[in-house]
């Protein structure tokens, strides 16, 4: 019987917001993929374009990076930053011809543990059909 | 049109009033085409300058080196650098001072305008004469190069030799200057992205096959690194050893140090430095297109920055190296910025 693809999903939640809407699904027994690894950042906008790179580089088949909504983040500007960052990043991503599904970001509360899992269950419905992430995983 | 008996005379000025101490400048080379940056100390020494349309360097990156040169010294000479700008080696002095690396007294602009031409790309003009050597290169009128080769002059026309940022240029007369030479003039331009926008239509599976083979190519020389007037850093995500040692550093400290990329020249490493080389000048690049030109495997590394600086322009109106009062590109926000992508 032929395997499943499954990618891995690497994410970058903020501490403030997304983690703890992360946390709010798993203690509220939310069901969702288990594809995802979070990395917990302490601000949306402390993620480098270098992570984000370095995690496509060693093996990622996607990347989210998850903050808090605008006007929400704890450091008052920090998002705000991480949006103008993401959006290069996303462009210049997709210009070399990484494919677009690949890289998302998302705005989740504390609250939204709900939609958290609705993103992770789309995201990882995009990337199955897309097969491994080949392009930019490290060939040493 | 720049003469260059008013450029000897102005460098001659503020050498001999001793305003600066010493001129960066174009001058003649053993090969005779393609000039040398050239180091005037004396008024004598001016003679030597010359300005030709083969004057194609950013003699920005000088400025990098003379402040690591002062920074060792006990008395440093306090007196401003002469420098000769383009337009566009203006805008990388723009963002220099923008970004506070370098003050205005710091240095003597002598400003040249390219006028309604610019410079050579050396590849293009050495196929267009085939083989013929030519010995000086020179303007004209408007449209023209007159090239003096061993067989006699002949007329080149410029657009067929041009660099392809020169066909692209958004400042063909210096923006800020002490002096200026030659006439500001604004020349006409359709499209500042025509040649990016050709690549953009391709698809997914063509720009990563394109990529793919270009980058694939990359020795890691690094030489696009060591001549960008922008990366000045003292230390480099690029480089092995990404933090300062000291005695104290112990070897556990340096092993433990996260390596974001390989040295090896191979593909999915040349990438990550590329992209990242590409992010870092972001809303800084101001298209000089020397990382292009040093290139030894010519890849085209122009493109990455020209993207973002075409993605700048489009998502956040923001422009490099025009005002050097601006916030930066990645240091800065708006509360209209586009958040269509964000889920």
């Amino acid at each position: 019987m032929a395997e499943v693809f499954e990618p891995k999903i690497v994410a970058f939640l903020c501490k403030w917001c997304s983690s703890a809407g992360s946390d709010l699904a798993g203690v509220s027994r939310m069901e969702y993929p288990p594809n995802v690894v979070p990395i917990q950042v302490m601000c949306s906008g402390s993620v480098s374009p270098l992570y984000i790179l370095s995690a496509f580089n060693k093996g990622a088949d996607g990347v989210l990076v998850s903050g808090c909504h605008p006007g929400d983040c704890h450091y008052i500007k920090g998002n705000f930053y991480a949006r103008r960052r993401i959006a290069l990043v996303k462009r210049l991503l997709e210009f070399i011809g990484l494919e677009p599904q690949r890289f998302q970001m998302s705005w989740v509360s504390a609250a939204e543990g709900t939609k958290y899992t609705q993103i992770i269950k789309d995201f990882v419905q995009e990337l199955k059909p897309l097969g491994p992430q080949t392009k930019l995983r490290r060939d040493l | 049109m720049v003469n260059l008996e008013d450029l000897k005379k102005e460098a001659k000025a503020v050498l001999e009033e001793g305003k600066v101490k010493y001129i960066i400048g174009y001058e003649k080379s053993a090969n005779g085409l393609m000039p040398v940056p050239g180091f005037i100390k004396s008024p004598e020494e001016v003679e030597k300058l010359i300005w030709t349309p083969a004057c194609v360097y950013n003699l920005t990156k000088f400025l990098v080196d003379e402040k690591r040169r002062k920074s060792r010294e006990k008395k440093p000479d306090e007196r401003p650098v002469g420098l000769v700008v383009k337009g566009c080696d203006s805008r990388a002095l723009i963002v220099l001072l923008q970004e506070k690396f370098i003050n205005r007294d710091d240095v003597f602009i002598i400003g040249v305008s390219c006028e309604e031409t610019g410079v050579i790309d050396e590849k293009k003009f050495l196929k267009k004469l085939k083989g013929k050597k030519a010995e000086k290169i020179e303007f004209d009128e408007k449209d023209n190069f007159m090239v003096t080769t061993q067989e006699g002059k002949v007329k080149v026309a410029a657009s067929e030799v041009l660099a392809e940022r020169c066909l692209e240029c958004k400042a063909n007369s210096p923006l800020i200057y002490d002096v200026i030479l030659g006439e500001k003039v604004k020349r006409s331009m359709d499209n500042p992205f025509q040649s990016l926008e050709k690549l953009e239509s391709l698809s997914e599976e063509e720009r990563w096959k394109f990529w793919k083979e270009q980058l694939s190519k990359c020795i890691r020389c690094y030489a696009c690194r060591s001549v960008c007037p922008m990366c000045y850093c003292d230390e480099c995500v690029a480089d092995t050893i990404n933090f300062a040692v000291t005695a104290d550093t112990t070897a556990e400290e340096k092993a433990q140090k996260i390596k974001w990329l390989e040295k090896s020249p191979v593909k999915s490493e040349n990438f990550v430095y590329h992209l990242v080389r590409a992010i870092h000048l972001a809303g800084r690049c101001i298209d000089c297109g020397e990382c292009e030109r040093v290139c030894p495997l010519d890849i085209p590394i122009r493109f990455l920055n020209k993207k973002l600086e075409k993605d700048a322009k489009e998502l956040f109106d923001y422009e490099a190296g025009f005002d050097p009062e601006q916030a930066s590109l990645v240091s800065s926000f708006k509360d209209e910025d586009p958040e269509d992508f964000i889920r």
